[in-house]
């Protein structure tokens, strides 16, 4: 209940925060770039090879059945609902959540937020804000371009046993999707984003003294953004369905 | 006799004029350890008071009392006539810019340079905008700490004893009416502990701040302390100069000073 109670005090810190005067570009556009730009690497190679490996495991089936021409649409309807935004924010869960919490879990053990609280400078502005809000937008930036990249992924998969061209590829792949299929999954990856930037954030300013307490923050930190993402998966999937079906 | 009551009163309220931090029968506890049990201490304008003991005896918790990082459970503490516990987020963050703290570490930020440090307080405190100002105030605090070189240094290219000049060169930056150094020597070789504690003396006189250090460095406190409270247990058993603590009779005092 404490750890609750915890979580509501610092989204309310959070919330006031952002509209406090002197938000702070700089840093949020520094974060932007460090969660963004310094992800595409690992989403866009894993976006890829999600696409590829998909239809490479799905051809021959569809294939038996007579159904070989279903692969575009059945490779994009997957990838743009389910696959691009749950796989690319439990990548960026591991890969942005860890890096926050065990940042500000080192500044909170080195007495550096202390630093900026007795300062009167504040850090809930400087630190907090900046990283959720750069996590909240650049995660579904990233899904983006990961499924984009699954869907090139998923036309080479096809040509190494068929010859498809890329027009008919993907002009089959978007005929199969509705806005129903998109407006939701890209709506959802925002709220994994914001899930993980918070996470990353409370258990590093959260941390303990002591150095342990750093590769704890990092750790527990992928561990409950990886939570997140599942569980706002399951609320995302039953509010599409309320909505659309 | 009036009049000598009369000339009392005119010198005590002088004298409680000049206070500026005044902790009245702190307490704090964490779970069940009792930290502080019961602490009461003035500090006047422009004194540096040592707080002396053992480690684990309360002596940074009572400082970050002072500076509003813990919440005391019981007791006044009242800084620049403040009571801290009552003050809004708003009052505290005010009262904060007149106090300065020298944290153990230094506490830099270490992903800035050294002028990135001394700007960061600037920019976000004092709102300050005009570059060219800005860049004179942080070259005068750098000089007055005496590391105009670092300026463009990141902390981990600094070694411990630049490191604590640059945080106090921070402190300093925002001139701060009152501050708290906790442990400013520890970690550093008897020389540059003897340049630190000369250094925070020749400060305390340029800008004539209020001081208290917390330190268990006996060359330091003989340097920086007009007056020396030694803690114990959660309590100060003992006030004095540090002349006049050297020749106590009690063995836990005396223990310090041999």
């Amino acid at each position: 209940m404490e750890i609750v109670g915890d979580q509501v005090v610092f989204t309310g810190q959070f919330a006031r925060n952002i509209f406090r005067d002197g938000f702070e570009w700089g840093e949020f556009l520094r974060q932007c770039f460090i969660v963004g730009y310094r992800s595409i690497g690992l989403v866009a190679i894993t976006g890829f090879i999600i696409g590829f490996v998909l239809t490479l495991q799905t051809q021959p089936t569809l294939k038996d059945f007579g159904a070989e021409s279903y692969v575009p649409g059945m490779v994009s309807i997957s990838i743009i609902r389910e696959i691009g935004p749950v796989i690319i924010a439990l990548i960026c869960a591991g890969k942005i959540a860890s890096s926050i919490g065990a940042e500000l879990g080192s500044m909170k053990v080195t007495e550096q937020i202390d630093a900026m609280e007795v300062s009167s400078a504040n850090p809930v502005q400087y630190l907090v804000v900046t990283r959720i809000l750069a996590c909240t937008l650049m995660v579904p930036l990233l899904t983006i371009m990961a499924d984009a990249l699954a869907l090139l992924g998923g036309w080479v998969g096809v040509n190494i046993q068929d010859h498809v061209s890329a027009t008919l590829f993907f002009r089959k792949s978007f005929a199969a999707l509705e806005f129903s299929d998109v407006i939701p999954s890209v709506v959802k990856t925002f709220f994994f984003g914001y899930a993980i930037g918070f996470v990353g954030c409370y258990k590093g300013y959260h941390s303990s003294r002591g150095t342990e307490s750093v590769g704890r923050a990092a750790n527990s930190a992928v561990v409950s953004a990886s939570l997140w993402i599942i569980l706002l998966d399951a609320i995302a999937v039953q509010i599409t369905n309320l909505i659309y079906y | 006799m009036d009049d000598t009551v009369a000339q009392e009163k005119t010198t005590q309220t002088a004298a409680a004029d000049d206070v500026v931090i005044r902790i009245e029968h702190l307490k704090k506890s964490f779970g069940d350890n009792e930290v502080l049990k019961d602490i009461s201490l003035e500090l006047h304008k422009g004194e540096n008071i040592v707080v002396l003991g053992r480690s684990g005896q309360g002596k940074s918790v009572a400082i970050q009392c002072v500076a509003g990082l813990l919440e005391p459970d019981e007791g006044s503490l009242k800084v620049l006539d403040k009571e801290v516990k009552e003050l809004s987020e708003e009052e505290l963050k005010d009262l904060r810019s007149k106090l300065g703290f020298l944290f153990q570490s230094g506490a830099l930020y270490d992903s800035m340079t050294v002028r990135e440090n001394l700007s960061f307080p600037l920019t976000r405190v004092l709102k300050m905008k005009d570059e060219a100002e800005m860049e004179k105030r942080i070259k005068e605090v750098l000089e007055s700490v005496g590391l105009e070189e670092a300026i463009d240094k990141y902390p981990s290219d600094l070694s411990g004893g630049m490191r604590k000049r640059v945080g106090l060169a921070r402190t300093l930056i925002l001139r701060p009416e009152i501050i708290l150094y906790d442990e400013p020597t520890t970690g550093l070789d008897p020389i540059t502990s003897r340049e630190i504690s000369e250094l925070i003396v020749k400060l305390q006189e340029k800008y004539e701040t209020s001081s208290i250090i917390i330190t268990h460095d006996m060359a330091c406190a003989r340097i920086v302390a007009d007056r020396i409270a030694v803690m114990n247990d959660g309590k100060f058993i003992a006030t004095g100069t540090y002349d006049e603590l050297a020749k106590s009779p009690d063995e836990l005092i005396n223990n310090f000073f041999k």
